[in-house]
């Protein structure tokens, strides 16, 4: 049986358009997930359901007198359309229970209402029997909260940031020069060489922990970054030789040669040349670099202690017993914010084309 | 006066493996050499160790009573085209030309007039902005090209530059390379393996073969006084045909025909004084007679048109023999031809030595 043309080229445009959107949902759909939640309040995340797809901006809250002396919070539940009790079950008109009040509804509701401002409500509720308003909804609270119940996130962040950029100067460099060894000269054992650089990435971390930590601590650079950005590079170094010495392999000589000719020296050649060239290729491996460090976490758990990098400050917080799920979504946002970014700074340099061909 | 010397030049590679053998060339002033060759006869290996891109293992390079031998190459006032062009791609085609000029501090108003200068020579001046990925083939060419010029070399050496064109520009470009040399001046290096290129673009030509030069003299002296089979052999086209000859009672015998030489060749043939001799005859000296005049009559086996020109192979022996006839002339495959050789434009060769009789 044939299929006809037109119907064949339809199946395969769709499979393809399937195929992306698959892969795009399988990226976006977590981290559109947990940014949803990372913008939820306490009361959204546990009482609403289901979740809106996108969260709200404000909380309806309504005040209801009771009795002359009290009043009752309720708030507006968006999952059942409907008014629900919220907070203590009765409110008197004081300073004391106002200032409870304001606590609670930071925490709970990620609103911010002065205990002067809930006192005025109350009054306009016991003057008319109900009042509603709305209250803006703090978008950057999980964060803050994140940051101020996880002591030492906010140090986790510089400590990973500095082992990143470490790892990529170190293992970007070497690797690099390898690589151009590798590519460029012709040496005895080149090939053995070459293979047996990945040998380190066989070695599960576990394994070599304790080793690890014995030879880190001797050279003072246990629990600090430099030591962790080492440990790092290792594995790293072995990964870049393999992609610079491709790249580096597929840069013509001549073109070098061309540059001695033209009165350049061997080493403005390399940089005039050769490395300009190579810019795509070692954007990518810088990229792999800081993705791999940044989101690194047995290493990081056994090589450190009281400098933690922010993947275990997170990995930590997921194992608290108070699960606050809209928090850690909070944290892993964090997490996955700084390479995302970075990816996109270094994308222009990754498609990097001269004159409308890719090099 | 001459501009490069060449002294016992040779590259080894490693233990048996030799690039050269053993070069020796004087090349004058705005001469434009051509180095001629079969593939993997060492042209490019010797045109590098010119240009300091390879070590040399054994030899002298001079140029203007300059030892260069040993200097890098920046420092020796070389430009050089490359087979592939080598052209940086991620520079546009006014800072690859001004590469060069840049790194010798030339000040910017000299340096934008020489750029613009050659650029107008080679006729890329509409395209000083673009990238090498945006231009053809013979347009990235033209580039290698001004940006050799751009320097004004001392010397300027061309690896088969025209190899990647097709065939029109090739012929073409030939033409401008030729106008470029004479309006530039620069004494020229050419290395081809097309032997029509050189043999219409060079002063001299420099025949090698496995690492060593086999011949070097004008297009002329090369075609009309070959010194050895191989050389008759290599230029042309269809290069000469050759005959396994004897010398016996003052003629040339062959089992086909006899053939008793012109007064001068006698001469030559008897001063050489050895019997066993290889009879060269170049396609177009072979004629075609009527039948009582014939040397030999041989079949026809393909004729094959060439527009200008005819060339047909004929039987002779076991050999195929090449000839040149007008065009229409309505010879057919299996018909014979009664031939006979232009007897003022034979070339005999020594059949041990394979080298060319002296003295005619
Ligand atoms: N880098 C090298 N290492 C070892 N041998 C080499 C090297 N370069 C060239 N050779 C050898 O040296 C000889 C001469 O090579 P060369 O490149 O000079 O030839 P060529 O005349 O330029 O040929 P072509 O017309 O094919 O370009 C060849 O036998 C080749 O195999
Ligand atoms: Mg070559």
């Amino acid at each position: 049986m044939t299929i006809p043309r037109p119907l064949f080229q339809a199946a395969q445009k769709t499979t393809l358009a399937l195929l992306v959107t698959t892969v795009a949902l399988t990226i976006l759909f977590p981290l559109f997930f947990l940014f949803t939640f990372s913008l939820m309040s306490d009361y959204e995340t546990y009482s609403e359901w289901p979740k809106p797809l996108w969260p709200h901006s404000q909380v309806r809250y309504r005040m209801e007198k009771i009795s002359p002396q009290t009043t009752r919070l309720l708030i507006w539940n968006h999952g059942q359309s409907q008014w629900q009790p919220f907070g203590p079950e009765h409110i008197e008109a004081n300073e004391e229970v106002a200032k409870k009040l304001s606590r609670f509804l930071t925490n709970y509701g990620n609103t911010t209402l002065s205990p002067s401002e809930i006192l005025s409500h109350v009054q306009k509720a016991q003057n008319s029997g109900f009042h509603e308003f709305t209250a803006q909804k703090s978008l950057s609270q999980n964060y803050q909260r994140f940051f101020r119940l996880y002591s030492g996130a906010a140090d986790a962040v510089l400590h990973s940031l500095s082992t990143a950029l470490l790892t990529i100067l170190i293992s970007v460099v070497i690797g690099g020069m390898a690589g151009y060894a590798f590519a460029r000269y012709v040496f005895k054992g080149k090939d053995v060489l070459k293979l047996s650089v990945l040998f380190v990435r066989m070695f599960p971390p576990v394994a070599i922990a304790i080793p690890m930590v014995v030879i880190l601590g001797r050279m003072g650079l246990y629990d600090r970054p430099a030591g962790l950005s080492l440990i790092y590079s290792v594995n790293q170094i072995a990964m870049n030789i393999w992609i610079t010495a491709s790249i580096f392999m597929g840069i013509p000589e001549s073109l070098e040669e061309a540059a001695l000719i033209f009165g350049a020296n061997k080493r403005g050649a390399f940089f005039r040349i050769t490395l300009p060239l190579a810019v795509p290729g070692l954007a990518a491996c810088a990229m792999y670099s800081f993705i791999s460090s940044w989101n690194e976490v047995i290493n990081a758990l056994i090589l450190t202690q009281f400098r933690p990098t922010f993947p275990v400050v997170v990995y930590k917080s997921l194992l608290g017993a108070n699960a606050q799920v809209h928090l850690i979504a909070a944290g892993s946002i964090a997490q996955a914010a700084p390479a995302i970014l970075f990816t996109l700074i270094i994308r222009r340099y990754l498609l990097q084309m001269w004159g409308g061909v890719k090099v | 006066m001459t501009t490069l010397t060449l002294t016992n030049l040779a590259k080894r590679y490693s233990r048996s493996v030799w690039g050269v053998r053993s070069m020796s060339l004087d090349v004058k002033d705005k001469e434009f050499v051509v180095f001629l060759g079969p593939s993997g006869c060492g042209k490019t290996t010797c045109m590098r160790m010119i240009a300091g891109l390879e070590t040399v293992t054994r030899g002298r390079i001079i140029l203007k009573g300059q030892d260069i031998t040993d200097l890098p190459p920046k420092d020796r006032g070389v430009s050089m085209v490359f087979q592939n062009y080598a052209i940086w791609p991620h520079m546009n085609v006014y800072d690859n030309i001004a590469f060069a000029l840049r790194l010798k501090n030339v000040d910017r108003k000299e340096l934008n007039q020489r750029v613009k200068k050659v650029a107008q020579m080679v006729r890329i001046e509409p395209l000083l902005k673009r990238f090498p990925g945006q231009m053809s083939g013979g347009q990235q060419q033209r580039v290698a090209l001004a940006r050799a010029l751009a320097v004004e070399p001392r010397l300027f050496l061309m690896d088969e530059p025209l190899s990647n064109l097709d065939a029109k520009l090739r012929v073409s470009m030939r033409t401008e390379l030729k106008t470029i040399h004479q309006e530039s001046g620069a004494t020229s290096i050419f290395v081809t393996h097309d032997q029509s290129e050189a043999m219409s673009m060079a002063d001299r030509i420099v025949i090698m073969k496995d690492g060593e030069i086999v011949q070097t003299g004008t297009p002329e002296e090369v075609y009309f006084q070959s010194a050895n089979t191989f050389v008759a052999g290599f230029i042309g086209t269809p290069p000469a045909n050759f005959f396994p000859v004897e010398w016996k009672n003052g003629k040339l015998e062959h089992p086909r025909f006899q053939l008793s030489p012109p007064p001068a060749l006698h001469q030559a043939i008897e001063n050489h004084g050895k019997n066993r001799l290889i009879l060269g005859v170049r396609p177009e000296s072979i004629q075609v007679v009527r039948e009582e005049e014939a040397l030999f009559i041989a079949p026809v086996l393909v004729v094959e048109p060439q527009g200008s020109h005819q060339i047909v192979a004929v039987q002779v022996e076991d050999e195929v023999v090449k000839l040149i006839m007008p065009p229409a002339c309505g010879v057919q495959p299996g018909e014979l031809l009664p031939l006979t050789f232009d007897s003022t434009r034979l070339h005999l060769f020594d059949e041990e030595s394979q080298l060319r009789i002296p003295g005619y």
